[in-house]
């Protein structure tokens, strides 16, 4: 396809390719060093282009995503631009932004970037749940459960755990991160592995401590993801109470929404 | 206490050199709340006394190893052994020298004020207390932990904890707590991809065709055996039969040896060729009877004496596979002349 593309445009090409030197060489080069290209390079790359071709571009980078997103471990740009987007790489701020329409206007879905410094993208949700009975009665996953109960916790107890403490939680509930367990398989590999790779958690060391002990917090992930407020309001049911009990958490849970905080119960 | 501070004339401050300076500092203030008041001689033998140096480092050990051990208890909001560990430290210091010394008090201040920043944090929790124990105990009921009341199932329980949760128990939180997490749902084919796998079942297919050929020569003796179950004793009387007719041909002349294929072939049929050869395996089989090769490398067969007879067999045992086709079998007939069957068929037998 990039073939065929090069032959049609090619003497434009050529001349595009000399004028967005240093950007297409870089193909040779390591994709750490990919550079965004300025909008100015980027209209010049859109003029080389037919509207099919870059819809084409766009479909491979939706069709990369919603394949990767199975697994939920984010995606990386580098990894997006070295194995999809290729030569394709100056109009790069352009294909993400045709993505990003295309997950919101066809599958509901929102892309979003969780790390501007490593450059990392997820796929979340933007319909809300209809509360009640979903017409499709897909089996949950028990994952869910864990992360749900580790999440909680977290929240609940003000942002940072020792991870003692969820370890505790958990061995009251019948897992036990020293033992197999019967729906998780390795508890603690789970936790401090799958769970902090698809950034639902962060695993860090506290400094000093002998033997050597980490805290739990909320994963760049859970931040998106996760709706504070339905926590509380689970957490309401479970002890029998008004969720307004725990005014502090009450009060982070329905703070002003920023660009870091996943949907309330306010907001629909 | 001000004068080991300067420049004085002990020797222990200069060797550390700047840590003496440093330390001087924190000792003032010490100095200031009432230090005990030393003559020059004594502070000299103190800062010498090794067995004193040691002590210091010792307690200072001592009370970073209670930090570190006691952590969970000293945390808790109503312990207040941080403050007693820091005032035992700073009693400590004023009698610290060396920088071996100073060195343990900079580790002791690092454990206690980490700490201090743990026991800070939960202050968060005032008012707003979560008990995560609680939540637990709360979250096994909602999964429909059926409790117990007679003690009956406490073995496969875990030790003291009652109660039996269903196996769905995390699906009904899963389920219940989807609604708080906005995850893309996972796309996949619906109809799974292309890329199915014909290759495989067909490599399945041939060796398992190929399996029961090869087998099928070797195993069938031993099935025939197992299935003749109900026609156990018509072999067995066959077996016999074959038997006689070994000893009563081996009796009319015991120096002359039975050729094996003379004995067992019936030139009238094949089938029953096989069968013979069949019921004589047994005989074999059983060391009552035994083959052997002559002079000219001709298989022969001869009963075994009564005597010879041993269970168990204490000569080497030796097997071999005979086959069979009816084209050799009529090459052994051109071959031995055989014009007549030794082996009686049963049905024609007037016996």
């Amino acid at each position: 396809m990039t073939q065929r593309k090069r032959l049609s445009n090619s003497h434009s090409s050529s001349q595009s390719k000399r004028q967005s030197g240093n950007l297409v060489s870089q193909e040779e080069d390591d994709d750490s060093t990919f550079t965004q290209p300025s909008t100015l390079q980027v209209q010049r790359g859109l003029e080389k282009l037919t509207t099919a071709q870059v819809d084409q571009k766009t479909a491979e980078v939706v069709q990369y995503f919603l394949v990767k997103d199975q697994k939920k471990i984010p995606v990386r740009r580098a990894d997006l631009v070295k194995h999809v987007v290729k030569d394709y790489r100056n109009i790069y701020p352009e294909i993400i932004k045709r993505a990003a329409r295309v997950f919101d206007q066809v599958f509901g879905l929102k892309l979003v970037e969780i790390d501007a410094k490593n450059h990392m993208y997820i796929l979340i949700n933007k319909l809300e749940k209809v509360d009640g009975a979903s017409p499709i009665k897909s089996p949950a996953n028990p994952k869910m459960g864990l992360l749900f109960v580790i999440l909680g916790v977290i929240f609940m107890k003000g942002g940072v755990v020792r991870e003692n403490l969820i370890w505790n939680t958990l061995k009251k509930l019948r897992v036990d991160s020293g033992e197999k367990h019967e729906e998780f398989g390795d508890v603690k590999k789970v936790i401090t592995d799958e769970f902090v790779r698809q950034r639902y958690l962060e695993y860090v060391r506290i400094p000093h401590t002998e033997p050597i002990e980490h805290e739990f917090r909320w994963g760049q992930r859970a931040d998106m993801e996760v709706s504070k407020a339905k926590i509380l309001e689970f957490m309401g049911e479970l002890h029998e109470q008004d969720p307004q009990s725990w005014t502090q958490q009450y009060k982070e849970a329905h703070s002003v929404p920023s660009s870091t905080q996943a949907g309330t119960s306010s907001q629909r | 206490m001000k004068r080991t501070r300067g420049g004085g004339d002990e020797e222990a401050p200069r060797q550390n050199g700047s840590v003496g300076r440093k330390k001087g500092d924190p000792q003032q203030s010490e100095a200031d709340d009432g230090g005990s008041t030393l003559g020059p001689a004594d502070l000299q033998d103190d800062d010498n006394d090794p067995g004193l140096r040691r002590e210091i480092r010792s307690k200072y050990r001592d009370l970073i190893n209670s930090v570190q051990q006691n952590r969970e208890d000293m945390l808790s909001p109503s312990n207040n052994k941080l403050t007693e560990v820091l005032e035992e430290a700073n009693k400590l210091f004023k009698d610290v020298r060396q920088a071996r010394e100073a060195a343990l008090d900079a580790q002791l201040l690092v454990v206690a004020t980490d700490l201090g920043k743990e026991k800070a944090s939960q202050l968060f929790a005032e008012g707003t207390a979560f008990d995560h124990i609680a939540f637990a105990e709360r979250l096994l009921s909602f999964m429909g932990l059926n409790r117990l009341e007679d003690g009956e199932d406490d073995q496969q329980n875990r030790g003291g904890i009652d109660g039996y949760l269903p196996k769905d128990a995390w699906h009904r939180v899963a389920r219940r707590a989807e609604s708080c997490f906005m995850t893309a749902p996972a796309f996949h084919y619906m109809m799974g991809s292309f890329h199915a796998e014909p290759p495989p079942p067909k490599q399945k297919i041939e060796r398992q065709r190929k399996a029961p050929s090869k087998e099928a020569a070797r195993i069938m003796p031993t099935q025939l055996k197992k299935m003749e179950g109900s026609h156990q004793e018509a072999t067995e009387k066959e077996v016999e039969r074959i038997l006689g007719y070994l000893k009563s041909y081996y009796q009319d002349d015991p120096t002359s040896p039975i050729s094996y294929y003379e004995f067992v072939i019936d030139p009238n049929s094949f089938s029953r060729t096989v069968e013979n050869i069949f019921h004589t395996s047994f005989l074999i089989r059983d060391g009552l009877a035994r083959m052997y090769l002559d002079d000219d490398k001709l298989p022969c067969i001869a009963p075994v004496e009564e005597g010879e007879v041993e269970a168990g067999g204490s000569w080497s045992r030796k097997q071999c596979i005979i086959s069979i086709s009816p084209k050799i079998w009529r090459e052994l007939i051109d071959a031995f002349d055989i014009r007549d069957t030794l082996i009686q068929p049963q049905n024609t037998q007037t016996e």
